[in-house]
């Protein structure tokens, strides 16, 4: 290590939001020329736990894998045992699965702005984007119940209908949720302090994106048009019109726009949904046993493609679970994005993958010159972005 | 033909006796049992010849007399092939694809960790998601590891701290 390299340990504690990570950044002045990522500070063994529950319980815990996309890893799950089963699910629960899908994309998307707004130091925005989130949260909890895990999704289908009262009250939040989408999308393509932190920054050209196996929105904002909900549609997404929104920006900036407009296309789809939503039952009845089978599941989850590998073996348990989280797809390109950046910009980079939202408090400084170490937490860390920023 | 179909008599043609099963399960869903001794040269095939240019992920499973490895890959997002392949439970060693599908290489550190599994070439197996201390001998996903020792593997790390 040359004598100006410096380690910047970033993580792995954060205690306002969710999974710990810890990135190990080597920097030179201000850049950063590579960086290291260790997880796992909060793995909690589940697949190994879910070897030990019955597949009736498994759809709780596998709820509580994220508590952002809940309803993305019941959906999953649900789908890889109805697959082992060799059930079909009526269609009613199939539109009912897309609305709540869709529902909850906008929430995390509306969610995100708002974190992606306060790493930069814009807090006006995020308090404004997280007001009318609550919106899309009191949509949530009138279909569920409840605001985080909804738990709509079973074995064979849904547990709730959408009936009555709820589709009416639903149109008019949406519309409200539409208005105020469009406000902030002409108002980011506007905003110098937006377009300053984050146009050119965390760049990830289509070919790394696609090598590196990035998903979801990140892969969409380096400009390719994949969406496993087109290309490997499940639920009712083969009879719905939607677009793949695309970006060809590869930098924070397109990141933020292709999630501001997918949240258009997941208004527009949730109201074709209830249009289209044929009636029925909204669930089947099902064995508590399978024999031995295996399925993939596949499900475009807020944050990028959600995967799910489920084995049989004739009892009530399943043999095995497999799953794969759309963040841990994202960190090998997280990494590359974070090279020949400035330390300054480490934070909203991080926050452009929406890594469910990680890691990162706790910085250590280490000068190997001085062999001076110096810890920081996430707030100096985003003061001294501010600061280099208005020096600038 | 379908695609599904033409993919694996493509597979079937160039690799002959090492394609040792294969399986249409549905629409977008394919298997493939390939010989261990095969892994790079059909993954390179698939990834260089027949565009499978994204790797979900790599599952491991423990199935008693031998450990499973499954790559996942995918066409264009939409074609899902799986890839099966056999190794020694007793001395579980496969070749690194990372050089393949860079993506790979934190799949096969995730599989490390949980199944011991070596993945010769692979530059950097250090642990993912245990922790640094965790004893080498115990692979929390083999089946015969109780959920009782992993916690006290757990306890102990805890106490040494």
């Amino acid at each position: 290590m040359s004598g100006s390299m410096i380690k910047v340990i970033f993580g792995p504690q954060h205690p306002a939001l969710k999974e710990p990570e810890r990135f190990i950044l080597n920097t030179e002045g201000e850049y950063v020329v590579n960086a290291k990522v260790r997880i796992g500070y909060i793995h909690r063994g589940i697949e190994k736990a879910m070897e030990n529950r019955t597949y009736l319980q498994n759809i709780y815990l596998s709820e509580r894998i994220c508590g952002i996309c809940s309803d993305a890893h019941t959906t999953c799950y649900v789908q890889a045992i109805e697959e082992l089963l060799g059930v079909e699910v009526p269609p009613r629960a199939k539109y009912i699965r897309v609305i709540v899908a869709e529902l909850e994309r906008i929430h995390s998307h509306l969610l995100w702005v708002g974190v992606a707004a306060h790493e930069i130091g814009f807090d006006t925005l995020f308090m404004y984007v997280w007001r009318d989130r609550e919106i899309v949260m009191d949509l949530l909890e009138q279909v569920s119940g409840n605001r985080v895990h909804y738990a709509m999704n079973t074995i064979g289908g849904v547990r709730r209908d959408i009936a009555g009262e709820k589709s009416p009250k639903m149109l008019k939040g949406l519309s409200l949720l539409e208005e105020k989408t469009k406000q902030y999308i002409e108002m980011i393509r506007k905003e110098q302090t937006i377009l300053k932190r984050t146009i050119g920054v965390g760049m990830l050209s289509k070919s790394d994106a696609l090598k590196l196996g990035a998903v979801g929105p990140t892969l969409r904002a380096s400009g390719v048009k994949r969406d496993v909900r087109k290309d490997d549609p499940y639920a009712a997404y083969d009879e719905i019109s939607f677009n793949v929104v695309t970006n060809d920006g590869c930098d924070c900036f397109a990141r933020i726009i292709v999630r501001c407009e997918e949240i258009l296309e997941s208004i527009n789809m949730i109201r074709e949904a209830l249009k289209k939503m044929p009636g029925g039952e909204i669930r089947v009845k099902v064995k508590p046993s399978i024999p031995p089978a295996e399925a993939i599941s596949r499900v475009e989850a807020p944050r990028g493609e959600l995967f799910y590998y489920a084995r049989s073996n004739g009892t009530d348990k399943p043999e095995r679970i497999k799953v794969r989280t759309p963040t841990l797809a994202n960190i090998v390109p997280l990494c590359k994005m974070l090279v020949g950046g400035y330390i300054a910009d480490v934070p909203i980079v991080l926050a452009g993958i929406d890594p469910c939202f990680a890691c990162m408090d706790r910085v250590l400084i280490v000068d190997s010159r001085k062999e001076e170490k110096r810890v920081w937490d996430l707030n100096e860390l985003r003061r001294y972005g501010k600061e280099w920023y208005g020096r600038h | 033909m379908s695609r599904e179909e033409e993919v694996l008599e493509k597979l079937k043609e160039k690799f002959g006796e090492g394609i040792l099963g294969v399986n249409i399960q549905r629409q977008r869903r394919i298997f493939a049992e390939i010989d261990r001794s095969l892994l790079r040269e059909v993954l390179s095939y698939l990834r260089k010849e027949l565009n499978f240019d994204h790797i979900s992920t790599i599952t491991g499973y423990d199935y008693g007399d031998g450990i499973e490895l499954i790559y996942h890959l995918a066409y264009e997002d939409s074609l899902e092939l799986s890839v099966k392949l056999k190794i020694s439970r007793e001395k579980p060693e496969a070749d690194s694809v990372s050089d393949i599908y860079p993506a790979a290489a934190i799949y096969e550190r995730e599989v490390h960790d949980l199944l011991g599994v070596e993945f010769k070439g692979n530059p950097d197996l250090s642990p993912l998601i245990l922790p640094d201390e965790w004893p080498a001998e115990l692979r929390p996903l083999r089946k015969d590891e109780k959920l009782e020792d992993i916690k006290s593997a757990i306890e102990a790390e805890a106490e040494r701290r």
